[in-house]
């Protein structure tokens, strides 16, 4: 570091201020309620290379510490005083990560030269596309997810770019919401150019250029100590979404961490082919891209909250992210519904770190519920609503120390419920319940947080729910150390009567006058041995409603009498039913132990290789016939070995005479 | 012979403000703080009002006085054993919250464990609907049995919190009146009574803080009550709340949510009235202590109110004056990282043991201990005495971090005082971005007792226009809480949009919250002077899920004037969000009416400006932005209206010291401040 350790942290402060205020600019004048509600936006300050170095933290999404706009920044070949850029295109300079997302920079100039960028993106609540809002899992090429804007000048030496702000507002569902939020988002970079400006003066040019750089250099040096103290190694770990598609095959992403002395090679090889579905994360292949990056700042700022939140905690990593696969897929492949599986991500890469720091990480994050929203019509005014109701979110994994937070945790804690009341008055709906999912925690020692759970009514005919990011209905969150899986999602239509409708995964439904829907988050993973745990921690969950009598018998071995524990019969029972610890650092859950006895790693290996062989835009569509026939395979004549998916794929060489070249090319 | 007295206990000091009506004359002193016997510092004060001013108990004719009795309940968690009884399959609603972990980041992040713990909460089956009739009323029946679990868990309070009761209480009311035939000894709380607002779990969580703090605030306000009486103190005391204003000791005992955050409350009312006389219309107003420096923003002349203000880990939905709390204050500890980083707070040194040059046992070098170093304090006496202040310990403090920073001792010192200052300036900086304020239009009102001695620093890299030090900084809160008015809130949800049906709603429900405004103040208060009345509307456009308080013409209500309540509302929201949408609909969520009647209140008159210059008290030799200087020591005594003298300068006063770095003019105005510019 070049400049003193007195000024550094006097910089530190003056940079989050100017970070801190640009969001506080932002979120006062943005128009549209859903930035508002939501936080989805960023604020910030970038070298002129395009890394980070100055975030807010009280305000805005949690994504974006290690963003670059570097390539996007290379894509506009001259800039001047007063020009500020922009771009939602998510494979043009890779900084914009769903069409939603508008960007935009402004070079900050002191004596003729660019010394910094304010930067800054908001989400947008629609730009256009296919439906309303640019997101759904269903679309599957880009061009679907609304107008695209690549590196563009908005403001050209101060003077605002009309034509193409028009192209863009012609594009959009609401164009004066995108208008007053980019408005908001000028406003913003504007305030960091001041910020800085008043730094330049206050520090002197060098002071500030060295500034940048050593702050960086701070959290690097931060994130190498903690990874330090990690024992080394190659730690491969796996997670899955339930589906690839609407009533898909699994989509399998796949990581081996390896911790090298301070160092960190992230190896996604053997994640899935790009999908037919928008949940493909643009990445072009950088392999410190932010969204590969989040799970990792998670963890580092977990395990020493002391860590500053810039974009040098990326250095310490670097990721192998192979071409065509959904951590790089190739344009023009759908990517709006990256949310889905850039939180799995990030719960991947906390469980393959869990091995290396087993008394300090936890359990999965719970996760599955959804993003919701409901279109009706109020019996009263006949007046049509559209609201959004709450964020369905579960808590964080069982750790060394303590039970996870119940209801929200973990990667999920940036998210508002909307309040029961304010539902029924303004959604037309009426909430019959509202709290934390029972049974739904990962058992262990210390449990997983519970998931929350919700139960309404609708009272119109054709009242629409959507329900963005459905998943964990099938595959839960896993626990460690001995700790056991999370429960399932869920998402029931009419329950308990003889119209009950399992609904999966699904994200869509209409409901009619007087159907019920119970939706819930999955619980998260456990940590240490279920027989373990203090018997009163378990009878306090039943006193709590959280547990039932029998849950608390058949996992933990309590016995629980007139409310009050019964420790002798406590220790016979778990004594009697006390078994060899499982193998294995996670336990996966039923169904994915089950899958994975089919679908076993020797499978995926030989699928990963074959796939390779492929053109991109063959290789989902070989997935699908490979897992159809595996499907189709009786269970005792699957090998598990890989010889029966080479097999299928011999055979879909064979039939499609075009793919021979590529398949023997290799 | 009358006086009237303002009381505000400190975690160190308890401070006392005295006017005396016939003279005109006010005059502070401070006692010690008794935290272990709560009500004792006030007796104390009261018999040193005899000894040092010749004023018997019976002079008292006015008395107001802040508790923190209901704060410390909460933070130090020794309130009642709380039972809650809510609407059936919503028992969670504590623990849910609104979801948001204090610190998204940290994937262990965790919502404080409520006051309420889930196994004593009991869901009744019973409901109101959005329309505030009743689907199913409560059955006593089903009460009861709650009520047998409750006490069988060792409930001493329940607090009552069900489902749109803001729309309706009629089934808080009869789970009330249930509870109480089951046991009539129980303490019960209603949501609807404590703040009768939309959205479950403010209302909840605010109300279980009510029932949390209200035998120990009710059990202290007697107690003082009593030996008040029992010392010769005529007048009923007045307790200050959070909003700014002061109610009778009496209702404090029914009400003790109001006075939780009265304390920071009645600084920022102090600071807005030393503001408004001199015509300063922005101001931050910055009151640091020993463990955090306050900082509230008054806008054209108005104390900004808060929703969801911090008492403790909870947040509370009663109209409070909002206060931002900054970790950072005289006793904040300096120390340095593993890489060499120098780093301010946030662990503070307290009033016990205090920083190392107060010598009572501290040794870890503190932004106080700085100062001392620097000679920038040290020069006059602290605390009225109370505390002495070793320079040499101060040094051996600040040392131990000269050898990792490789600097001298007082260039040591001197960082410790930048980190710290510039951890205010990001915090301030957020301040200011929130309200969309520029700092240079504002002036930084100094108080506390470590205020006057960073604010030309800090207003210095904030760019502010002025500072300003009133002439007793050390008791601002005490006056604060003197001047006050009679004050009370009523809030109505309406749910209504800005249409014909709506403003007819409205009006209805402004015809109840008048009468009970004009009972609380009337009756409850037995004021009988002019009731002013304040009318406020909770607004949005809809589809928005916030509100912009809009300040509303009562008479639009009754006449149903659509055009100038929207009118107001477009351009409130021009104010606070810089745009409006004159186009939208608008929606009006809760309907205000703010009470209050004026007290009388200490009459200043401008002094005309001496002649001459000030006489210093001497000369010291300080170390200040990297080098020795020359600084003149003024007594605050001595300064006079008119004077006039640029820094470096050191004034010092019984409970403070203000610095005043070179490069800045200090001017006497007329009522004693000290204003603080930049020269030239």
């Amino acid at each position: 570091m070049a400049i003193d350790k007195v000024t550094l942290e006097i910089l530190k402060n003056h940079t989050r201020a100017a970070a801190e205020s640009m969001a506080f600019t932002l979120y006062r004048t943005a128009h549209s309620t859903f930035v508002k509600e939501t936080e989805d936006f960023t604020t910030g300050l970038v070298t002129p290379d395009g890394e980070t170095f100055a975030t807010p933290t009280e305000l805005g999404a949690t994504w974006f510490v290690n963003l670059n706009y570097g390539r996007a920044i290379k894509m506009i070949e001259d800039y001047e005083p007063g020009d500020i850029c922009m771009t939602n295109d998510p494979y043009s300079g890779f900084v914009c990560t769903h069409s939603p997302d508008m960007h935009i920079w402004k070079p900050i100039f002191y004596e003729g030269e660019i010394v910094a960028f304010s930067v800054g993106h908001i989400h947008n609540t629609d730009v256009g596309g296919a439906v309303p809002a640019s997101l759904s899992r269903t679309l599957t090429e880009v061009y679907q997810e609304g107008i695209r804007i690549p590196p563009a000048k908005i403001m050209q030496e101060g003077e605002l770019n009309k034509q193409v702000l028009d192209i863009f507002l012609a594009n959009v569902r609401a164009p004066d919401q995108n208008w007053g939020d980019l408005k908001a988002q000028i406003a913003a970079c504007n305030t960091g150019e001041r910020k800085v400006l008043e730094m330049i003066e206050r520090f002197g040019i060098d002071i500030f250029r060295e500034g940048m750089d050593d702050l960086l250099d701070y959290a690097e040096a931060q994130a190498r100590r903690i990874i330090s103290d990690l024992p080394d190694g190659r730690y491969p770990f796996a997670d899955f979404m339930d589906e690839d598609a609407v009533g898909g095959w699994p989509c399998r992403l796949m990581l081996a961490l390896i911790i090298e002395g301070d160092s960190l090679v992230f190896d996604f090889t053997g994640s899935d082919p790009q999908l037919e579905s928008s949940l493909n994360m643009p990445t072009g292949g950088d392999e410190r891209h932010t969204l590969l990056m989040t799970g990792l700042t998670y963890v580092l700022y977990s395990l020493d909250p002391s860590l500053y939140l810039n974009a040098g905690i990326a250095r310490v990593c670097r990721c192998i992210l192979p071409s065509g696969t959904i951590m790089n897929p190739v344009f023009p492949a759908a990517v709006g519904m990256r949310t889905l599986s850039c939180s799995r991500l990030q719960g991947l890469i906390i469980g393959a770190f869990a091995p290396a720091a087993p008394d300090r990480l936890a359990g999965a994050p719970a996760s599955g519920g959804p993003i919701m929203n409901v279109n009706t019509i109020d019996n009263r005014t006949g007046r049509r609503i559209m609201a959004a109701i709450n964020p369905m979110t579960g808590g964080g994994g069982g750790r060394a120390v303590a039970d996870g937070m119940d209801g929200s945790g973990a990667n999920q804690g940036f998210l508002k419920n909307t309040p029961v009341e304010v539902n029924e008055v303004e959604a037309g709906i009426k909430v019959l319940r509202y709290g934390l999912a029972q049974n739904s925690a990962g058992p262990g020692q210390h449990r997983g947080g519970l998931g929350t759970e919700m139960v309404f009514q609708a009272f119109s005919p054709n009242t629409k729910v959507t329900a963005r990011n459905r998943d964990r209905t099938r595959f839960t969150g896993w626990g460690i150390a001995e700790g056991l899986a999370g429960g399932a999602s869920k998402f029931l239509l009419n329950p308990g009567t003889n119209q009950e409708v399992n609904l999966g995964n699904t994200d869509i439904l209409t409901m009619g006058p007087g159907d019920i829907l119970h939706v819930s988050s999955g619980g998260a993973g456990g940590w240490g041995d279920p027989f373990k745990r203090d018997p009163a921690a378990v009878l306090l969950d039943v006193q709590r409603g959280w547990a039932t009598l029998d849950h608390a018998r058949e996992t933990y071995g309590v016995v629980i009498i007139d409310g009050a524990v019964d420790l002798a019969a406590t220790e016979t029972e778990r004594a009697a039913r006390a078994c060899a610890p499982a193998e294995g650092f996670y336990d996966l859950g039923p169904e994915r132990t089950a899958f994975e006895k089919v679908w076993t790693d020797a499978n995926y290996e030989a699928l990963t290789e074959q796939l390779a062989m492929l053109p991109v835009h063959w290789r989902y569509y070989a997935k699908h016939r490979i897992f159809a026939a595996i499907d189709a395979m009786p269970a005792d004549a699957r090998t598990g070995d890989g010889s029966d998916v080479r097999q299928v794929f011999d055979a879909i060489v064979e039939e499609f005479p075009e793919l021979r070249a590529a398949a023997a090319g290799l | 012979m009358s006086i009237r007295v303002g009381v505000d206990i400190g975690g160190t000091f308890t401070d006392f403000c005295v006017y005396d009506d016939a003279t005109g004359v006010m005059q502070t002193f401070k006692t010690f703080s008794t935290p272990t016997t709560p009500g004792a510092e006030v007796m104390n004060g009261v018999a040193e009002l005899e000894r040092r001013f010749g004023h018997p108990p019976a002079d008292i004719s006015y008395f107001t006085h802040g508790t923190t009795v209901g704060v410390n309940t909460v933070i130090q968690r020794r309130g009642a054993a709380l039972a809650l009884f809510t609407t059936r399959e919503f028992e969670d609603v504590l623990v849910v919250a609104r979801l948001k972990t204090p610190d998204p980041y940290d994937l262990f992040s965790e919502r404080p464990a409520p006051l309420a713990p889930r196994e004593r909460v009991y869901g009744l089956s019973e409901r109101t609907l959005k329309d505030g009739s009743i689907e199913t009323p409560v059955d006593a029946a089903d009460v009861a049995r709650a009520v047998a679990q409750a006490k069988a868990a060792g409930a001493e309070t329940i607090v009552v919190a069900l489902l749109h009761a803001y729309a309706n209480p009629a089934n808080e009311r009869a789970a009330r009146d249930a509870i109480l035939a089951a046991a009539p000894e129980m303490t019960v709380t209603l949501s609807s009574d404590v703040w009768p607002v939309i959205r479950e779990y403010e209302r909840t969580v605010t109300a279980t803080v009510a029932g949390y703090v209200q035998q120990q605030v009710a059990h202290y306000i007697a107690s003082l009550q009593q030996a008040l009486k029992d010392a010769g103190v005529q007048a009923e005391p007045m307790i200050t709340k959070s909003n700014g204003g002061v109610m009778t000791a009496e209702l404090g005992k029914t009400a003790p949510i109001a006075t939780l955050l009265s304390g920071t409350a009645s600084g920022v009312i102090g600071a807005a009235d030393v503001a408004a006389r001199i015509g300063a219309a922005d101001v931050l107003s910055f009151d640091v202590g020993g463990t955090s420096a306050d900082v509230a923003v008054i806008n054209g002349g108005a104390p900004a109110f808060g929703v969801g203000e911090m008492v403790g880990e909870f947040p509370i939905y009663v109209p409070t004056v909002s206060v931002t709390s900054i970790g950072e204050g005289g006793g904040s500890i300096a120390w340095v990282d593993d890489f060499g980083v120098l780093k301010v707070g946030p662990e503070s040194a307290g009033s016990t043991p205090g920083p190392a040059c107060y010598g009572r046992g501290g040794t870890r070098p503190t932004i106080t201990d700085a100062f001392a170093v620097l000679g920038l304090l040290g020069a006059g006496e602290l605390g009225y005495g109370a505390v002495s202040l070793d320079k040499a310990a101060a040094e051996r403090a600040v040392l131990t971090l000269s050898a990792p920073l490789g600097l001298s001792v007082q260039a040591t010192a001197e960082s410790i005082i930048r980190v710290s200052i510039s951890g205010m300036y990001l915090e301030i900086s957020k301040l200011m971005s929130r309200h969309g304020a520029d700092p240079r239009g504002f002036s930084l009102l100094a108080f506390g007792g470590a205020g006057p001695m960073t604010a030309c620093l800090l207003a210095r890299d904030l760019g502010l226009a002025q500072v300003i030090v009133p002439p007793t900084p050390g008791v601002l809160s005490a006056y604060g809480g003197l001047i006050a008015d009679i004050r009370n809130d009523f809030i109505r949800t309406a749910f209504v949009d800005l249409d014909v049906a709506g403003l007819k709603a409205l009006d209805g429900y402004a015809v109840d919250l008048e009468a009970q405004a004009l009972h609380w103040l009337r009756q409850e208060q037995g004021f009988q002077g002019e009731a002013r009345l304040v009318w406020t509307a909770d607004m949005r456009y809809r589809g928005q899920s916030y509100e912009i308080e809009t300040l509303v013409n009562r008479a639009d209500i009754a006449s149903g004037a659509l055009a100038p309540l929207g009118a107001a509302f477009h351009r409130e929201h021009e104010r606070v969000y810089d745009h409006a949408d004159p186009d939208a609909p608008v929606q009006i969520v809760n309907l205000r009416l703010v009470v209050s009647g004026s007290v009388p209140k200490p009459e200043f008159t401008e002094s005309p400006a001496a002649s001459g210059p000030p006489s210093p008290l001497g000369e010291a030799e300080v170390y200040l932005d990297g080098q020795t200087r020359t600084a003149q020591i003024f007594a605050r005594a001595d300064l006079a209206p008119g004077h006039s003298f640029s820094g470096m300068a050191i004034i010092t006063q019984d409970d403070c010291t203000t610095i005043v770095p070179p490069g800045q003019r200090v001017r006497v105005d007329g009522w004693g401040n000290l204003l603080i510019e930049a020269e030239g």
